[in-house]
């Protein structure tokens, strides 16, 4: 195995170029990968942070009329909740019309507890000591509407028998989030104050739960626990790497296809070396194993280069971050202005796996040729 | 004297197109502990295909082809391979040195492959180049030498492991007269202080000044068989 790994330091490094070449592509596979899945790995973290934070908590009880992905059922998808709510956080959702600057923009209505601390919405904002009807909004909302705090608009609703009436609401506050489900198409309101507009007291559409809830398989309600509500993210991060994986097989193929390359012209012209390896008494074996560990030298020599770029660019980028510009946020699910990947163990680890394994086994598929190489031949240097 | 080689009836035959060629037909020789032999005929005689049976490196069509006591056609690879690792040593024409390798690292080679501790191999590496005077440039890669220290190297590479047989193709073929008397020179030195036996494959005048038993082979066919001073040894 000494000699094996001594040949192999020896051959690669008087093949000069080629070698490094070889090893340029496949550094540079390798670093696309490690960088794309700790930009995916980065955005699903965030993105289940910030919805945990903004919107799932703990976990949702929902009443069992309500279809989050159905707007439908917002009309009669609610009640009262019979058991205690100590640890719940009520919110009701009916929809609205607002009439900003002589528009007209259909809205969902969200009546959030004003002490609630479970969800990062600012409902100190709904206070009354900011307007007769405080409402607050995100900051995409808000860009929408062409509204800033202060700004009073007109907001038309039915009660709960259909009627319609409307007020001028006054715009306490924007908030900023990452989250688009609380800010795109929602105006936050206190649910006493949606309960007194709609006449639907003590109503809710579901309810946020915080750590110390307990479901108590109430009828008419629906627990989701927080991994379920996470899982539409994990869903969508799982078919997000799953379609980038065409990237990697594409770049990791050229890398690869470069060494089967080398590897096939390496044993094509090195036949006298190998019939005098074998004249010198080693098995053909033992010369496929030259070869071969020639081979997966290549990447080792990328993983050692990766290092010695990515390392510090990767420090670099986990402390920065990546920014991607406002109009790219608005892709369904919680995404950061600024990702920060994560270079997690694991997925170095995997990757370096995944380049090392690779690269070996195209090494050695064409020096299996060699075990079937008349001795004399290749000492010849006789094409075989 | 302890025979080492016994060919018997050793026939090879290869496949020319659509044909059958016959490199070797019939062969029977002996080679004794100690000779220092050629096998001497025109191109397409057959001596190198004799001389790679011998050496393990191909197998005989026909006929019983003993080396040390083995029988070359019942050797596995891997049997094989341990024969011409610790018994036996090439020489060829071209010298068929590891360009990578420096000067002493070639010529170790043949003892990382016997697993040899590396003081008792730096030790027989330096004192085979002492043999052929090399001890100087063993730190030059090969590239740096002149065809008669590429075969003066090809020497040391061979005999370091101090092989029973060593079986040389042409060794002086790519050399000047002055080079190529000086390695036979080294060869008939070593022949005689180590006892190592030489067979050669040769048609070179220079090299069958040095022959103590010439073996003329003609179309696959041993012609003569000739001692020095017609004594066997």
């Amino acid at each position: 195995m000494k000699i094996a790994f001594q040949l192999a330091w020896k051959n690669l490094i008087g093949a000069g170029l080629r070698t490094w070449l070889n090893v340029g592509v496949l550094a540079f596979s390798f670093l696309v990968i490690v960088f794309y899945n700790a930009m995916l790995d980065g955005w699903n973290h965030q993105a289940k942070f910030e919805s945990i934070k903004w919107e799932y908590a703990h976990g949702q009880l929902i009443n069992e009329n309500y279809d989050p992905y159905d707007p439908f059922t917002v009309q009669d998808g609610h009640g009262i909740f019979p058991g205690k709510t100590a640890d719940l956080c009520p919110i009701l959702i009916r929809q609205g019309t607002l009439y900003p600057n002589n528009r007209m923009l259909t809205v969902a209505l969200m009546g959030i507890d004003t002490s609630q601390r479970i969800v990062s919405i600012p409902v100190e904002k709904l206070k009354s000591k900011y307007g007769e009807f405080p409402v607050i909004m995100g900051r995409n909302m808000a860009n929408s509407l062409k509204v800033k705090v202060g700004d009073q608009i007109l907001l038309r609703w039915r009660d709960k028998n259909g009627t319609f009436d409307a007020t001028e609401v006054t715009v306490s506050g924007i908030f900023k989030t990452d989250v688009p489900t609380v800010d795109n198409g929602k105006v936050w309101m206190s649910i006493q104050k949606l309960w007194e507009i709609t006449d639907l007291n003590h109503h809710a559409t579901y309810f946020v739960a915080n750590q110390n809830f307990k479901n108590p398989n109430i009828p008419g309600w629906k627990y989701k626990s927080q991994e379920a509500l996470l899982q539409d993210i994990t869903n969508i991060i799982a078919m997000k790497k799953t379609s980038s994986s065409i990237i990697y097989i594409l770049l990791l193929s050229i890398a690869l296809l470069a060494i089967f390359d080398t590897q096939v012209l390496s044993v094509f012209r090195r036949q006298k070396e190998i019939g005098t390896y074998v004249a010198l008494g080693m098995t053909r074996t033992q010369v496929v194993g030259i070869f071969t560990v020639e081979g997966s030298m290549y990447s080792v020599f990328a993983i050692i280069i990766s290092g010695i770029i990515g390392i510090p660019l990767f420090a670099f980028l986990a402390k920065t971050g990546i920014s991607f510009p406002t109009n790219s946020q608005d892709v369904g699910f919680a995404m950061a202005e600024t990702i920060y990947p994560i270079f997690g163990i694991k997925l170095i680890l995997g990757s370096i796996l995944l380049v090392m394994v690779s690269a070996t086994i195209v090494s050695f598929l064409p020096t299996r040729k060699i075990t079937k190489m008349n001795p004399v031949d290749a000492l010849k240097g006789k094409l075989q | 004297m302890e025979n080492i080689v016994t060919l018997k009836n050793v026939s090879k035959k290869f496949k020319v197109g659509d044909g059958d060629f016959w490199a070797l037909k019939n062969i029977n020789l002996e080679l004794s502990k100690g000779e220092f032999a050629g096998l001497v005929g025109p191109s397409g005689s057959g001596k190198t295909t004799l001389l790679n049976i011998i050496g393990s490196l191909d197998v005989p069509t026909d006929g019983e082809a003993i080396v040390l006591g083995k029988n070359i056609s019942g050797l596995s690879h891997k049997e094989s391979a341990d024969l011409r690792n610790h018994y036996l040593g090439f020489i060829f024409q071209v010298y068929n040195l590891l360009p990578v390798y420096t000067v002493f690292e070639n010529v170790e080679f043949a003892l990382l492959l016997q697993k040899i501790p590396e003081t008792e191999r730096k030790t027989r590496v330096m004192e085979a180049l002492e043999w052929v005077g090399l001890a100087h440039l063993a730190h030059t890669k090969p590239s740096k030498l002149s065809g008669g220290e590429g075969q003066r190297v090809a020497i040391a590479r061979a005999m370091v492991k101090r092989p029973e047989i060593l079986l040389a193709d042409e060794p002086t073929a790519n050399l000047d007269a002055e080079n190529a008397h000086h390695i036979l020179k080294i060869m008939e030195k070593l022949n005689q202080e180590l006892k190592t036996t030489f067979l050669f494959s040769t048609h070179d005048e220079k090299v069958m000044q040095y022959l103590k038993r010439t073996v003329r082979l003609r179309d696959g066919k041993i012609e003569s068989d000739h001692f020095e001073n017609n004594q066997k040894l």
